[in-house]
């Protein structure tokens, strides 16, 4: 099988592609477009919203309403959008399956950005928050300064999972007629070709890992030492690998058996720190 | 620490921009397998095959009978190629959408007259007769079996294929009820003892003509007396025989032509006689067909009305033409 | 037995009434084919996230490879599966096999933290008690670790959930399968109740799970309660 692979992987026409079929390259371009238009909206949504709710202390049970969209089939709802869309768009163009398909992802990506950052500026040690009040900040000043920076390495480790995620799961792009990677297991299928089946698959998980690794490095310039605790190599919450606290804590709705432990006791190491924190590959 | 912060969005920013940018640029390169039709129309030539996008299932791309087969029998090439499905819900809606002009459908969906699409002609026999008949596992094929079968083959028509689909696909009626009162239409329903003492587990493909067909082959053979077991909307060809040739099923209703073509892809029979006779010497050890009904369900190359106005399309020779 | 239901999406009651013994024999499936994956992953990651604990230098090597499994898209591993078990392409093993994978690449990592958060002053104590190693893990550690390895549960089986019904795009029985029904019948307009009574069973069978694990978890962890009635 792993010769199958390297056949379809070593193949030149499959990396320059035919009339009809575009190549890999275009391919990944294509992938990297479906996943940066549901991270940029999912982004768009999750990140204000998480850090007011997380800020204000409010309304946290929206937080659990979006760690419920979790539970929701991603083939499901891209059926439900598409019978739902496409009726309703006519013409030339990809339209009909691109809407559908970014609302999934969208869904998809909202809830780790969104749980990961309301966590993030929730759990800012209580002394901090106090401390920076004490020397007369005003809120936004106390969210700013003290709050977004302390939040950051949750927040990218969110990002992150959101990204694994959508990248994983954009190969359904190719069920509804789009292109990117889950073309070739899509293809694969349809003409019993296990090479291209399995090629496409290497391709998206190697595709994850790299911009999971771009990110991991954009964390490590950006997250403050004092906050990452970089300086001292025992520090459980640790430098970009191994991101944040959990998003497992964070994400799956314990709000109330938190809330009151964890966010308090800082000293514990916060414990379940998920592997970017996964969900579900498409 | 707000220097940090600032940093980290600009950072996001330029990142995601970044990706964005790259994937524009991307599938611009790539637009001629999915959108802008219009560069690639304008480079594809002048015929009217050029001007035009169609749409099929992912392997339609490479098949014998597909784009290849297009060219060398027809000369016809088409401007664009967009993957959809096997005739399903996202080539129909594409086609009745403007998203395509053709399509490749099979020629009893009920959408066919539902959308007044027109089926272009097949003079040079590009599509093999589809004549639809069991395949089964031949040890369980006992006369009985046979009989009840071969007696089901000798009512099913073409026209029948077509209502039945309009009742399960247009008015949401239950298969098996479809089948039941199929049956019953032609008195094959009386119950009996044909095929008592046979234990068979009847499969199907994953659209919803086949399911009707397998609830039509299950309910006549209970009616005469076998224990039938069923395992529906299995998916693919590719899925399904490898469980009919280990024994997980051992009926399933088929169609002549593409079975041929499964087993031997270089087979060159198109009408139904000799496709049938092809058939046998086709098949793996193990498989057998019973007689074949003269119901078919073919490929056809399909435009919308106004598209075949437009052009002047009856055949799919046409489409070679200049515009 | 002709559907009397039409296609809005609120007739998924009328669609679950017409097909009720077809839809509960996919909802049965796609039970066991959410739990079992589950059961077998945490059996396979007890011992070797105890490992990555009690063996630093294992941890980095575990974490980085059960990373790269989560990368693979569900649908390629249901189908390169077969090959890898020599399994038929039809089998249900395929997929709690694919969803084995997944789970162990969550948990392992999820125990081996639960097991590095058990505070030192713990472990000295019951070292000074007395107990053995393997009691300690036994009494001390994995008792101590459950509240994190229930979350972790919690997010494999709602992920399973989810991903089990992509495998009805190749043909395994389970509520997928409505998906696949509702969109072919989806040709002229939209079709909505199977799809929709598919969403709707997906989520409840998610939400039960998901109480089904806390209750065992609390069940697992009495001292919580004091804590929390304190």
């Amino acid at each position: 099988m792993t010769d199958n692979v390297l056949v379809w992987l070593n193949d030149p026409q499959n990396w320059s592609g035919t009339r009809f079929t575009p190549g890999i390259g275009a391919q990944i371009a294509a992938h990297l477009l479906y996943t940066a238009i549901a991270l940029l909206v999912a982004g768009a949504i999750a990140f204000p919203l998480g850090i007011v709710l997380g800020h204000t202390g409010r309304a946290g049970w929206l937080v659990s309403v979006a760690n419920g969209l979790r539970s929701l089939p991603t083939v499901g709802l891209l059926i439900l959008l598409y019978v739902m869309v496409s009726p309703l768009i006519s013409g030339r163009g990809d339209a009909p399956y691109l809407v559908p398909t970014e609302i999934a992802l969208v869904l998809l990506a909202l809830p780790p950005i969104l749980a990961n950052t309301y966590a993030g500026v929730r759990n800012v040690p209580p002394d901090a928050r106090d401390a920076a009040r004490g020397m007369g900040m005003t809120g936004p000043q106390v969210l700013l300064r003290v709050e977004l920076p302390n939040a950051l390495p949750l927040v990218f480790s969110g990002l992150r999972s959101a990204t694994l995620q959508v990248i994983a799961t954009a190969t359904i792009a190719a069920y509804v007629g789009l292109d990117g990677l889950g073309r070739y297991v899509y293809d694969g299928l349809a003409s019993h070709q296990f090479g291209q089946m399995a090629g496409g698959a290497v391709l998206v998980a190697a595709l994850a890992l790299l911009v999971d690794l771009v990110l991991a490095l954009v964390q490590r310039l950006t997250v403050s030492r004092g906050v990452s605790g970089r300086f001292s190599r025992r520090a459980a919450g640790g430098d970009g690998r191994t991101a944040a606290v959990t998003e497992l804590t964070a994400g799956s709705g314990e709000g109330r058996e938190r809330g009151g432990n964890d966010a308090e006791d800082s000293s514990r190491p916060v414990a379940v720190l998920a592997p970017s924190g996964k969900h579900p590959p498409g | 620490m707000n220097r940090r912060i600032a940093m980290a969005l600009t950072g996001a920013t330029v990142l995601l921009t970044s990706l964005a940018a790259c994937g524009e640029s991307g599938s611009s390169t790539s637009s001629s397998g999915s959108s802008g039709s219009e560069s690639s129309a304008a480079g594809g030539g002048d015929t009217i095959a050029a001007n035009l996008v169609l749409g099929g299932p992912p392997e339609f791309e490479n098949r014998a009978d597909g784009l290849p087969g297009l060219k060398d029998v027809y000369g016809v090439t088409f401007g664009e190629f967009r993957k959809l499905d096997a005739g399903g819900p996202l080539t129909i809606n594409a086609l009745k959408n403007g998203q395509i002009d053709a399509a490749d459908i099979f020629t009893t969906d009920p959408s066919i007259a539902a959308n007044d699409f027109v089926v272009l002609e097949d003079p040079k026999d590009l599509y093999a007769a589809q004549n639809v008949l069991p395949l089964i596992n031949t040890a369980k094929a006992t006369d009985g079996v046979k009989a009840v079968l071969n007696a089901v083959s000798a009512k099913l028509t073409t026209d029948d294929l077509i209502d039945l689909n309009e009742k399960v696909i247009n008015e949401k009626q239950d298969p098996a009820a479809v089948a039941k009162q199929w049956l019953a239409d032609k008195g094959l329903d009386a119950a009996g003892s044909q095929a008592a003492g046979t234990d068979l587990t009847v499969g199907s493909a994953n659209f919803q003509e086949n399911v009707i067909l397998a609830n039509v082959y299950a309910q006549a053979l209970q009616a005469q007396g076998a224990t039938v077991d069923t395992q529906l909307n299995i998916g693919s060809r590719e899925t399904y025989m490898p469980g009919l040739q280990d024994g997980s099923i051992d009926l399933i209703p088929e169609y002549s032509g593409v079975l041929l073509q499964f087993f031997d892809p270089k087979a060159s029979a198109v009408s139904s006689d000799d496709v049938y006779a092809a058939l046998p010497a086709a098949l793996p050890s193990g498989l057998s067909v019973l007689e074949q009904s003269a119901a078919q369900d073919k490929d056809a190359i399909v435009v919308t009305k106004d598209t075949a106005d437009k052009y002047g399309l009856s055949s799919i020779a046409d489409l070679a033409k200049a515009p | 037995m002709t559907s009397a239901a039409g296609s809005a999406p609120w007739d998924l009651f009328g669609y679950f009434a017409d097909h009720r013994g077809q839809v509960l024999e996919l909802l049965w499936s796609h039970t066991w084919l959410s739990v079992l994956p589950v059961v077998i992953g945490l059996l396979v990651s007890l011992p070797i996230g105890w490992l990555a604990r009690r063996y630093r230098w294992v941890y980095p090597s575990v974490v980085s490879v059960t990373g790269l499994l989560y990368t693979i898209p569900s649908l390629a591993l249901f189908v390169i599966m077969p090959m890898l078990l020599g399994t038929q392409i039809l089998d249900p093993v395929n997929v709690v096999a694919a969803l084995t994978v997944y789970t162990v690449a969550l948990l392992v990592r999820v125990v081996a933290d639960g097991l590095a958060a058990v505070p030192d002053d713990v472990m000295q104590s019951a070292t000074a008690m007395g107990l053995t190693r393997f009691q300690r893990l036994r009494k001390v550690e994995l008792p101590l670790a459950v509240p994190v390895i229930a979350a972790g549960l919690r997010v494999a089986t709602v992920a399973n959930v989810s991903l089990v019904a992509i495998a009805g795009t190749i043909g395994i029985p389970e509520l997928g399968q409505l998906f696949i029904i509702g969109f072919q019948l989806s040709v002229n307009g939209p079709y909505y109740p199977p799809i929709v009574l598919g969403i709707v069973l997906c989520v409840l069978l998610a939400l039960v799970l998901d109480g089904l694990i806390v209750l065992g978890s609390r069940w697992a962890t009495p001292w919580q309660r004091v804590v929390a009635a304190r």
